[in-house]
């Protein structure tokens, strides 16, 4: 039964979030409370809908990417310029439909191919990509029904130009859609340590995809993600490591990358979203970290704890504390408490500043015991209680 | 009358902004800015427009406007800066990039 207050539903939730980011450590609880609230009436929505879809679907439908193009425009989606089927348009003027296209499809292979995942909802939903959105637009983007990508600064004289167009690596588009499935699973809250870990878990499975599509060992990654998006004229190989947060560029023009790998660095600030592009730096490196532990293919351990845990264990609010627990459950329920795989979590976590503590499964089912105690308590209290009144009758 | 702009977010988070005083601007340039401050009524605006839509990895805009004495800031996101509003921060955008 949903308790239903009638004020948390007139207050707009970036309100709330002001508050959870501004208020006093009473007005913080009352809207993380809110926030928690409104995702567990969210999720019984969706589970109400997951379960009415499945009932009218028969058969589950197949891959459907499909790429747009907006001609310089901000309209979404555009014009159809490419469908499952179709010829590849093979245009070296408009090299971003194909990469788009076969983007979309690569990332949509990965998730089925290793995670079982059908799609960004998990139920086939057709997958729409919009290039060539804006005019020298530097930027891609997810937003909430699509992706989106830019040229960057391909059309300005080459001396200008700072971007090139967004399509340009596997990652991004990796790192786009995993911000549907994003959507449809914890639901991570854009803003401050829950904005962060949707970039991380962005920036996660994008980067496994490329790895997954090259064949790559965690040893043999670059971990880089945006990789070629600087033209020539800045100094960088990409716009973040995981490997190694803060180094992916430092040039005069557009300053020097401000991520963090540590929680020693955390950055507070009022912009992107509470700094979701800067702090994602901790959560990556601590995957990262996880992979190069367990060696091998990232996408067979790490990725399969990350996803397992994205999709069971996070919350809309959860923060960089919760994660750490949550990664370090997950795979002590796939791969054993104290397995080799549960280990490196913990390796993970600790060298970002976020140790998780060895006996924290322990400690969990030890409250869980204590509550069955407790329990059977009070149900004896209860009986033994009820004779004594039955007997006073 | 004085207009500061800064841009972050976005996949790539590169912080753009800058400022301009529309003294300092050909007289045209300087028309068409304060044009668009007033039809937006920038004055009388919140100071933060909320997100119409979900999404990721959208700019997010902060414009503060000074003039004759009165100082107005507001926060949108990139959802909310439609017509208008995407008129003036291209503007901005593109005296911003000039400038550095």
């Amino acid at each position: 039964m949903t308790h239903h207050n009638p004020l948390e539903c007139i207050i707009p939730p970036y309100v709330v979030e002001k508050v959870a980011q501004n208020g006093t450590p009473a007005q913080k609880e009352w809207a993380r409370r809110t926030i928690l609230q409104s995702a567990q009436i969210r999720g019984q929505r969706q589970a109400v809908a997951d379960m009415t879809q499945r009932g009218q679907r028969m058969a589950a439908p197949a891959r459907d990417c499909t790429v747009f193009d907006c001609g310089t425009g901000t309209d979404l989606p555009g014009t159809r310029v490419r469908g499952e089927g179709d010829p590849a348009c093979n245009d070296p003027n408009l090299p971003d439909i194909d990469e788009a296209f076969d983007g979309a499809t690569l990332t949509y292979d990965f998730y089925k191919d290793i995670y079982g995942r059908n799609s960004i909802d998990g139920q086939g939903l057709p997958l729409v990509s919009s290039v060539n959105f804006g005019i020298n637009y530097e930027n891609a983007f997810w937003d909430g029904t699509q992706m989106a990508y830019g040229r960057g600064h391909e059309a300005l004289p080459p001396a200008e130009r700072l971007f090139n167009r967004f399509t340009i690596d596997l990652s991004v588009i990796g790192h786009e859609l995993t911000h549907g499935v994003v959507q449809y699973e914890a639901g991570l809250v854009y803003f401050q340590q829950a904005g962060a870990l949707n970039e991380s878990f962005a920036d996660v499975f994008g980067s496994l995809v490329r790895q997954y599509k090259l064949n790559q060992t965690a040893a043999e990654a670059d971990w880089i993600i945006g990789k070629g998006l600087f033209s020539s004229n800045i100094n960088g190989v990409g716009i973040r490591s995981m490997k190694e947060p803060g180094t992916a560029y430092n040039d005069p023009l557009i300053g020097k990358d401000p991520q963090p790998g540590h929680m020693n660095d955390y950055v507070n600030t009022s912009q992107d979203q509470g700094g979701v592009h800067i702090n994602s730096g901790i959560p990556n490196h601590a995957f990262y970290v996880v992979s190069r532990e367990l060696g091998g293919k990232a996408w067979e351990k790490a990725g399969k704890i990350w996803y397992v845990a994205l999709c069971d264990k996070l919350t809309r609010v959860s923060q960089f504390t919760d994660a750490a627990r949550l990664t370090h459950e997950a795979a002590g329920e796939l791969y054993g408490k104290g397995s080799l795989e549960q280990k490196a979590v913990e390796t993970g976590w600790k060298e970002v500043g976020l140790p998780v503590s060895a006996s924290e499964g322990d400690k969990v089912d030890l409250s869980g015991c204590t509550r069955l105690v407790g329990g059977l308590a009070v149900l004896l209290l209860g009986l033994v209680g009820k004779r004594a009144l039955t007997r006073k009758k | 009358m004085r207009i500061e702009f800064e841009r972050s977010g976005g996949f790539a988070n590169i912080r753009v902004a800058g400022a301009v005083d529309t003294e300092s601007l050909p007289p045209q340039e300087a028309q068409a800015l304060s044009d668009l401050v007033n039809k937006l009524d920038f004055f009388a605006l919140p100071s933060v427009i909320p997100s119409v839509t979900g999404g990721a990895d959208r700019f997010q805009y902060t414009l503060t406007v000074e003039d004759e004495g009165r100082r107005h800031t507001v926060e949108l996101p990139e959802s909310a800066a439609t017509g208008d509003f995407a008129n003036l921060i291209g503007s901005l955008t593109a005296l911003a990039r000039r400038g550095s």
